[in-house]
């Protein structure tokens, strides 16, 4: 202020400048001082002053920083990371196949074997999947094997503690002479039947034979598929850190990771035609995740107040039940069925024309994804935890039938990663007109539930060869287990660059332990597919999938802590503005004092 | 020139992985309460009946409702909401289903939602169930700032909050691509940090410009929609008519009008995001072998034998966890 005064141009005020400042200094001198302070008030107040710092310093810091600092767990990140990138396991599929050579020398057996085996090997390009060769143990001592007794017994004898599971058994049985090696696939169990005629066993002498490459080509055909998959599997999930780019630019290790899968890379995608991918790929997309838990919802939707009824329970009794006990190992199935009647179409879809041509009602094909009115049918899936599997049967009105699409005529179709429609006809043989019955009898429903079947088997990712479906449900064991250790990878990615990008946000110990569990699990479920317990593995691949979700899923990992540096001066100013600055001009006050006093002491 | 093929069969294989996604979900949010901010619900609820007369299924759609005009007692037409003067609409309709209502929209909420953070008793229908396979239209109005967007006057979620939020989306591969459209004053900021991948973003106005209703019902009293929302409804509502439309974002986008908004919108294909997609596959009916059920059940019966001496000591256990598939 008195610098200010001083550059003031003197004629202003020049009265005032002359008298005032005078006599305001007379006044000041006049003033009375206030009594000089007692040593003990001065003593006592730098004694408040010091309480108060000690306060703030000791106690109000302190709880400031604790109850401002976030909780942060210890996680593995670079264990998580190294999963991520497909480092910490490579997953690898070897296949336990037996064979049952009841009428086969144990020397020629082996001999067959080895040069069976010698021919896969030369076959297979792809090393994490291959298939290994073994003889049953008892394969001389039994009695020529037809019918499923005797292939328990050979299987349970020669499964002992630490093996795998057995893919597939190849039977070799005695065919007419004469005639070139046959192979025929069991529709009903994981067995191959490979008949042969005494002069196409190798001599022992020969490393090579027609019998042995036959059997080789037939395995590698039955096996094709399933390794394209796999393949395609870990091609994609190799690339885990190459579709995240902006997480690859923080990691270095990200680098090797992609370096290593690149060897893999190019033989597997190249192995497999441009059809076979496409198809991979059309599953993946059609497919659900693999899940514990499937509900599957039957809804029967009528435009009309008919049929009114199905023979629902009995039919599936008969015809679903089978096929949901076989996939009982890979997953629990619950049911539920609905009848919704005057169901319409949604109003932005054509009503069906009728085609002189085919004699029925079509739909366009460009339809079909709005056949459903999701505003109006009660298709809502809220039932619990795991995916709900929609199958819709609908009659149509009878002035309506028949209804099929357009272009092939077809009356069912699959609508991915939700379920499947499908139109069921009233047969139109014997009467001109067709009738809707009021109600469905089990032999109604018998085509559509074999639709559905298939359109189940497709839905949860079964592949389309081999014929025989026990071979593909194992197969689908297999690729969901790979499919779960790649998402539990992922996950655990994830949350490792999330930890390391967002450090606002809290980690409880929950997070650790879960994604330790997880790490177990992974590992256990890695080890178990090395020594071909896919079963296991399957089971190890549920829970680390499980665990990881529950990790990255914490409820209180929320990150909505993002302060702009303004707002924490806003929330911080009010606070430190009262109490702040009568503290440190206090401290600065008797600071000047105690250096005042030092000087005197050091004048005198 | 092997590292050059090895990249261009990736560069392919990639291509062909993304190229699909099997559900549609949109997220629609209006951020403010009282009457006087009608025309932010009559937004909201606009879209919420577009998105689902392209097929949408309200299992899919959560919408966030701060307030309740119909039934606000100012209300001259009680239990209905319009969006235009000339009342031809009832928004309100007899069928909405609203996720999340008055207090429950709250920043939390909205980021638990979009990362999944929920705890289990959150109901289904109040989740975002999507994984890599969809798409996700989230619309928000309501009003903002400079990277922030007011919810209820009593909190507000930040650009980086968000753009947050979107990245733990896409580390969990909860997208596959997001359409994010914004309806509030300075709406451009609230995707300005926005870092994570596959995000188109459009927004009504540029930072330091407001965002304007479009106009005025004299007897509902206020505002009833904004222009930016206004004209996306125009086009969605006069090009868009069945789910089979062939009509791209791009066209959309191309026809904003500043001088009809009255602000600059903002960008950064409609029916992938609006509408419902199923690429269904079609059978034909002589694909399927009728004797899966006889072929399974036959197989079921050696396959249990083989099982249970294979896997005797693993199935005990399994047996006894086992719940049978009930039906109901």
């Amino acid at each position: 202020m008195a610098s200010v005064k001083e550059n003031e141009p003197p004629t202003a005020t020049p009265q005032e400048e002359n008298g005032t400042p005078k006599t305001l200094k007379s006044i000041a001198f006049a003033k009375k001082t206030p009594p000089p302070e007692k040593a003990e008030s001065v003593r006592l107040r730098a004694f408040v002053i010091l309480s108060f710092w000690a306060v703030v310093i000791f106690l109000g810091l302190p709880t400031w920083w604790i109850t401002t600092s976030i909780y942060r767990a210890d996680l593995p990140l670079q264990e998580m990371m190294e999963w991520a990138d497909g480092k910490a396991c490579r997953p690898v599929f070897p296949l336990q196949i037996l064979i049952e050579t009841p009428s086969l020398a144990e020397a020629d057996a082996q001999h067959l074997l080895r040069t069976t085996q010698h021919a896969l090997d030369d076959l297979n390009e792809f090393s994490a999947h291959h298939l290994r060769l073994s003889l049953t143990q008892d394969s001389l001592s039994s009695p020529p094997a037809s019918d499923s007794d005797n292939l328990t017994e050979n299987d349970s004898q020669t499964t002992n503690e630490g093996e795998g599971d057995v893919a597939l058994l190849i039977r070799l049985l005695q065919g007419e002479a004469g005639s070139s090696p046959r192979a025929e696939l069991q529709p009903d169990s994981p067995t191959l039947d490979v008949y042969y005629t005494n002069n196409q066993i190798p001599p022992t002498s020969s490393s090579s034979s027609p019998l042995a490459s036959f059997i080789a080509d037939t395995l590698q055909n039955i096996f094709a598929e399933e390794q394209a998959t796999i393949a395609y599997m870990l091609s994609a999930n190799s690339g885990i850190s190459a579709g995240a780019p902006a997480s690859a630019a923080n990691s270095p290790h990200s680098q090797f990771g992609s370096a290593t899968s690149r060897e893999q890379r190019p033989s597997l995608i190249r192995s497999l035609s441009p059809n076979l991918t496409a198809n991979i790929e059309r599953r993946s997309t059609r497919s659900f995740k693999s899940s514990p838990t499937y509900h599957l919802t039957l809804s029967l939707f009528s435009p009309n107040s008919v049929p009114s009824s199905w023979d629902i329970e009995a039919a599936l009794e008969e015809y679903l039940s089978p096929l949901l006990e076989a996939l009982d190992p890979l997953s629990n199935f619950t049911i539920d069925t609905q009848v919704q009647l005057y169901a319409s179409f949604s109003p932005s879809v054509q009503e069906p024309r009728f085609d002189a041509e085919l004699g029925a009602w079509t739909l366009r094909r460009e339809d079909l994804s709005g056949f459903i009115n999701a505003a109006e049918w009660p298709l809502s899936p809220s039932i619990g935890t795991g995916p709900t599997v929609n199958f819709i049967l609908y009659v149509p009105a009878e002035d309506k039938a028949p209804l099929v699409v357009g272009n092939n005529g077809a009356s069912s179709w699959l609508i991915p990663q939700w379920g499947g429609v499908s139109i069921l006809n009233p047969p139109t043989a014997n009467t001109s007109r067709p009738r809707i019955p009021e109600h469905l009898t089990k032999e109604d429903l018998r085509p559509a539930l074999a639709v559905f079947s298939h359109q189940l088997l497709s839905l949860l990712g079964s592949p389309q060869s081999p014929s025989s479906l026990p071979l593909r449900l194992l197969t689908m064991t297999r690729v969901q287990t790979a499919s779960l250790i790649f998402s539990a990878s992922s996950t655990l990615g994830a949350l490792a660059r999330l930890t390391q990008a967002l450090p606002s946000i809290a980690i409880p110990e929950t997070v650790a332990s879960s994604v330790e569990s997880t790490i177990t699990h992974l590992n256990n479920a890695c080890d178990d597919l090395r020594e071909g317990r896919f079963r296991g593995a399957l089971q190890h691949g549920r829970i680390a999938e499980a665990e990881a979700e529950r990790g990255f899923f914490e409820k209180s990992m929320v990150g909505q802590v993002y302060f702009p540096d303004e707002h924490k001066v806003a929330v911080y100013l009010p606070l430190l503005g009262p109490v702040g600055v009568p503290l440190i001009m206090g401290a600065l006050k008797e600071l000047k004092r105690v250096l005042r006093q030092r000087r005197q002491r050091q004048t005198i | 020139m092997r590292l050059l093929l090895t990249l261009f069969g990736l560069l392919l294989y990639l291509a062909l992985a993304s190229a699909e996604h099997t559900s549609n979900w949109a997220v629609l949010v209006c951020t403010s309460r009282f009457w006087f901010n009608y025309r932010h619900l009559a937004n909201v609820l606009s879209l919420y009946r577009t998105v689902k007369r392209l097929g949408i299924p309200d299992s899919q759609i959560i919408l966030m409702l701060p307030d309740d005009m119909a039934c606000n007692p100012r209300n001259a037409f009680p239990g209905t909401v319009y969006n235009n003067a000339d009342r031809a609409l009832d928004l309100y309709g007899d069928n909405i289903e609203v996720d999340y209502r008055g207090y429950e929209v709250t920043v939390e909420n909205f980021i638990r939602l979009l990362t999944d953070r929920v705890g289990e008793e959150m109901p289904r229908s109040k989740r975002l169930l999507t994984d890599d396979r969809s798409n996700i239209l989230v619309y928000m109005t309501g009003h903002g700032g400079n990277e922030f967007l007011k919810f209820q006057d009593a909190e507000e979620i930040s650009a980086f909050d968000l753009a947050d939020a979107f990245e733990q989306m896409w580390e969990k591969k909860r997208y596959h691509e997001m359409l994010f459209m914004i309806d509030t004053c300075q709406a451009n900021t609230m995707y300005s940090k926005i870092y994570s991948p596959n995000i188109i973003s459009t927004g009504s106005s540029e930072i330091d410009q407001s965002s304007y209703s479009h106009h005025a019902d004299n007897d509902v009293g206020v505002a009833v929609i904004d222009r930016y929302t206004y004209y996306n409804l125009d086009f969605l509502e006069t090009h868009v008519r069945e789910p089979s439309s062939k009509m791209t974002l791009g066209d959309l986008f191309d026809s904003y009008d500043e001088a009809k908004i009255h602000s600059h919108p903002g960008i950064r294909l409609v029916m992938d995001f609006f509408g419902n997609v199923q690429n269904v596959e079609v059978e034909n009916g002589a694909f399927w072998p009728d004797d899966l059920p006889d072929l399974a059940s036959r197989y079921w019966h050696i396959y249990t034998r083989v099982l249970s001496l294979h896997f005797s000591k693993n199935r005990n256990t399994e047996k006894e966890t086992r719940s049978s598939h009930g039906k109901n």
